[in-house]
């Protein structure tokens, strides 16, 4: 409180200072050892050997391909759940309807899920052994062992992201600005486009930001599916894999930098999307 | 107890919430803090309750100097604004509250404690509710259980923060006559705030009429309604 | 059934979004789950069971349940401190903390799993120290720990410091003025009001590391009986074509995962029901 107050007095709702010192060094060193470590660990080695020998690493063509394959799976699947997600949550926050609580229970499914279930059942789904599977295959478009797999698994894990993040801050818009809109006369799409959107544009960036970021990621639904042919079913985290299986700790780490700086792109524009429009978001915190 | 409050000034920052002010409270009497919002009634309030530092001044309890004692060792019976129940806690546990917070030296033993709380749902007229939830109770319900949970320290004063504010009109007129009634029988010393004139000069022995961190007049209310000492306190009253 | 399937509304767009949503969803998440429990149906309950019935498999679902309960449990303590210095203290670089308790969410794991390995490794910089002190972390059920901890790290921490932001400073002041110590206050009134979004974290945190894979099997070291969990089983089936073992322990997974969705929402409704917010 005021800086004029005597030594003595406390605010009753604070704890003594010693004891905050203590808690808040306890707390960071933990930190320290859990979160930035391994932080620090992933670019030490990457550039253990300086900086020539990692950047060589990320040209060679095995890794190319896994940035391509990477950036590709991205391209598909964080589109097509970005549309799931909007779907989803006009269709559970603009009506009424029985069974939404299971819908959403539905929806939230794959967070629960491991990954290597989620792999597990894409693999019984459209196996070659599978009926659909053998069908797929005979057509020539296998799904197991090949891109439309590993796009599967990616958009099974991700699935959920963006609608849970929309859904709350649409809960809390209500339903009278779009009513509003319709009876000045505009249409459904237009009344979407200029009333809805721009009051849900950041949740829904929010959204799309994790669901790349973990798709680009994924790895246990992926190992599953992908048959790891090299140059051309691995992914970067598989790449990461196979190249530390070989004890080639370098390129390894110099492609999990790369993923890592991803990740902190995530957050940057995830944390300044928080100071910058703390109230659009602020209902989806709650959540 | 009789409260003196000596030239007690409180800064916020570099604004002042209270100019030096001075006041005397007799034993006993039961006291209106009146005045609109931002006049220093509730940070005078706060500060008599220890949850709020003077910048300058003393706080007097019976004579005794008790500027710097702590919340805790001050015992006053504080009612907030939103009653600031325990929503985890039955009705029963809420007013136990204080009780069960005492070191083991000092605490009651449990049937004591049972029979104390049981007394004052029987004072605040609520005798069968000591298992609900506060979420299960009217606001008039929740601010009386916020009174029996103040009472159960057996404070030295009792200090209520507009303890009106959130009832609608009806409710709000009942229970000032509660209060009444209970100040009557306690003889504590009682100071509530409030914006509402009418409440002030229904309710109180003293009304301490407050305007930008300074006290205005204070008075009977029926003097302060015969010889308004400001055009501040004549506006405010016949408003 | 006074209730209409679906109330009429003025809002446009039932159609395609209902649509799209019910369409994805099947093939996205409903056929997929679908196929995992008739091909368990097709197998048969005992089929099944003689293929989760082994001591390996039972070594590694006890394995994968006990530790991921140990660091839910370790994350639960933490994640409540780290949420209440995040909420309640100030101190430079706070943001910077703030916005980093999200890296488990956003860094992917097999980067984290190489990490944590490169750090507790017999010659890494952690894992050297252990050695002089004659113990392992990394190829042990330690190691295992520590990845688990790393993945759970922010659920607790961003379920329960909303509800700490919301705690109205008056009930805190209200524990004062009747005579309780911070300490009772801390222990009577803020704790329980954070248990129950403390929890719903712990569950979730739970729900992860049981079925957590790309952060663990680097530093397990994947022995049987001893370092293996139980989704780097479901691989291996594979990998031996050995499709109903694969589906024995997945379904096994998959009910553990629903059983911990449904303790969950219980915790939410008992919440909601008792003191009226989550």
């Amino acid at each position: 409180m005021s800086d004029t107050a005597p030594a003595t007095f406390r605010v009753a709702t604070e704890e003594s200072p010693l004891f905050q010192v203590i808690l808040t060094v306890i707390v960071l060193a933990l930190l320290v050892l859990l979160l930035f470590a391994p932080l620090v660990a992933v670019f030490y080695e990457a550039l253990g050997k300086g900086w020539v020998t990692a950047v060589t690493s990320l040209a060679d063509p095995e890794a190319l391909s896994a940035i391509r394959l990477t950036l590709t799976v991205a391209a598909i699947a964080v589109p097509l759940n970005t549309i799931f997600g909007i779907a989803a949550a006009w269709l559970i926050t603009k009506y009424d309807f029985r069974g939404k609580a299971l819908l959403i229970t539905l929806i939230d499914l794959p967070f629960s899920v491991s990954p290597v279930v989620v792999g597990l059942c894409i693999v019984l789904t459209f196996g070659a052994n599978s009926w659909i599977g053998a069908l797929l295959v005979q057509a020539g478009h296998p799904v197991v062992f090949a891109l439309p797999g590993i796009v599967l698994a990616s958009m099974i894990v991700t699935f959920p992201f963006v609608a849970r993040e929309l859904i709350p801050v649409m809960v809390e818009q209500g339903r009278a600005e779009e009513e509003a809109a319709l009876t000045l006369g505009a249409s459904g799409w237009r009344t979407f486009r200029t009333v809805t959107l721009p009051n849900i544009r950041w949740a829904l960036l929010y959204g799309v930001l994790l669901c790349n970021a973990r798709a680009m990621g994924e790895f246990g639904a992926v190992s599953v599916v992908s048959g790891k042919i090299r140059g051309q079913t691995a992914t970067m985290p598989i790449t990461i894999e196979m190249l530390y299986n070989e004890y080639l700790s370098v390129a390894a780490f110099a492609l999990a930098a790369v993923l890592a700086c991803l990740a902190f792109v995530t957050l940057a524009l995830k944390t300044f999307l928080e100071i910058r429009h703390a109230d659009a978001l602020a209902a989806a915190r709650r959540h | 107890m009789h409260i003196d409050i000596d030239e007690i000034s409180k800064l916020f920052g570099t604004t002042a919430a209270l100019s030096p002010v001075s006041l005397a409270i007799p034993s006993g009497a039961l006291v209106a803090l009146l005045g609109p919002s931002g006049s220093g009634k509730t940070t005078l309030l706060r500060i008599l309750g220890g949850l709020e530092f003077p910048t300058s001044g003393r706080v007097l309890f019976d004579g005794q100097d008790a500027t710097g004692l702590s919340v805790q060792d001050r015992r006053v019976g504080f009612v907030f604004q939103s009653y600031a129940l325990f929503r985890h806690m039955t009705v029963f546990d809420n007013i136990a509250y204080g009780l069960n917070a005492r070191p083991r030296a000092t605490r009651p033993q449990k049937a004591e404690i049972a029979r104390r709380v049981t007394k004052l749902l029987e004072l605040i007229q609520l005798p069968d509710i000591g298992a609900r939830y506060p979420s299960q109770l009217s606001g008039g319900q929740r601010q009386r259980v916020a009174l029996a949970r103040a009472l159960a320290i057996e404070p030295r004063m009792l200090l209520l923060d507009e303890p009106f504010g959130a009832l609608d009109a009806k409710v709000r007129k009942e229970l000032r006559q509660g209060l009444r009634d209970l100040h009557d029988t306690t003889g504590l010393t009682t100071i509530f705030v409030t914006h509402d004139q009418e409440e002030a000069m229904e309710l109180a022995d003293l009304v301490v009429v407050m305007s930008m961190g300074r006290i205005e007049q204070i008075g009977k209310p029926q003097d302060i309604r015969a010889k308004p000492a400001s055009a501040f306190v004549r506006e405010f009253i016949s408003a | 059934m006074g209730k209409p399937l679906i109330h009429r509304s003025p809002i446009p767009g039932l159609g395609i979004s209902a649509g799209i949503t019910l369409t994805l969803l099947s093939l996205v998440v409903l056929l997929p789950i679908g196929a995992l429990l008739a091909k368990g149906a097709a197998a048969g309950p005992e089929r099944l069971w003689g293929e989760v019935n082994s001591a390996r498999i039972w070594a590694s679902l006890w394995l994968s349940f006990r530790l991921s309960f140990l660091a839910a449990a370790f994350n639960l303590v933490f994640g409540v401190a780290l949420a209440w210095v995040l909420a309640r203290y100030r101190f430079p670089g706070r943001r910077l903390i703030d916005a980093a308790v999200d890296l488990p969410f956003a860094l992917p794991t097999a980067v984290a799993g190489i990490a944590l390995t490169a750090l507790y490794a017999p010659n890494g910089v952690f894992g050297a120290v252990a050695r002089e002190l004659g113990f392992k972390i990394a190829y042990t059920p330690l190691g295992i720990l520590i990845a688990l901890v790393f993945v759970g790290l922010p659920f607790v921490v961003r379920t329960v410091q909303p509800v700490i932001d919301e705690i109205e400073r008056e009930v805190e002041e209200a524990s004062a003025t009747l005579g309780a110590s911070r300490a009772h206050t801390i222990r009577h009134v803020i704790l329980p009001m954070l248990a129950p979004a403390a929890l719903t974290g712990f569950a979730l945190a739970l729900a992860r590391a049981v079925g957590e894979y790309g952060s663990v099997i680097f530093i397990a070291g994947n022995l049987p009986m001893k370092t293996e969990i139980a989704p780097l089983l479901i691989v291996i089936k594979l990998e031996e074509f050995n499709y109903d073992g694969a589906t024995a322990i997945g379904i096994a997974m998959l009910v553990i995962s629903f059983l911990m969705l449904f303790v969950i929402n219980a915790i939410q409704v008992w919440s909601r029901r008792r003191i009226g917010y989550v």
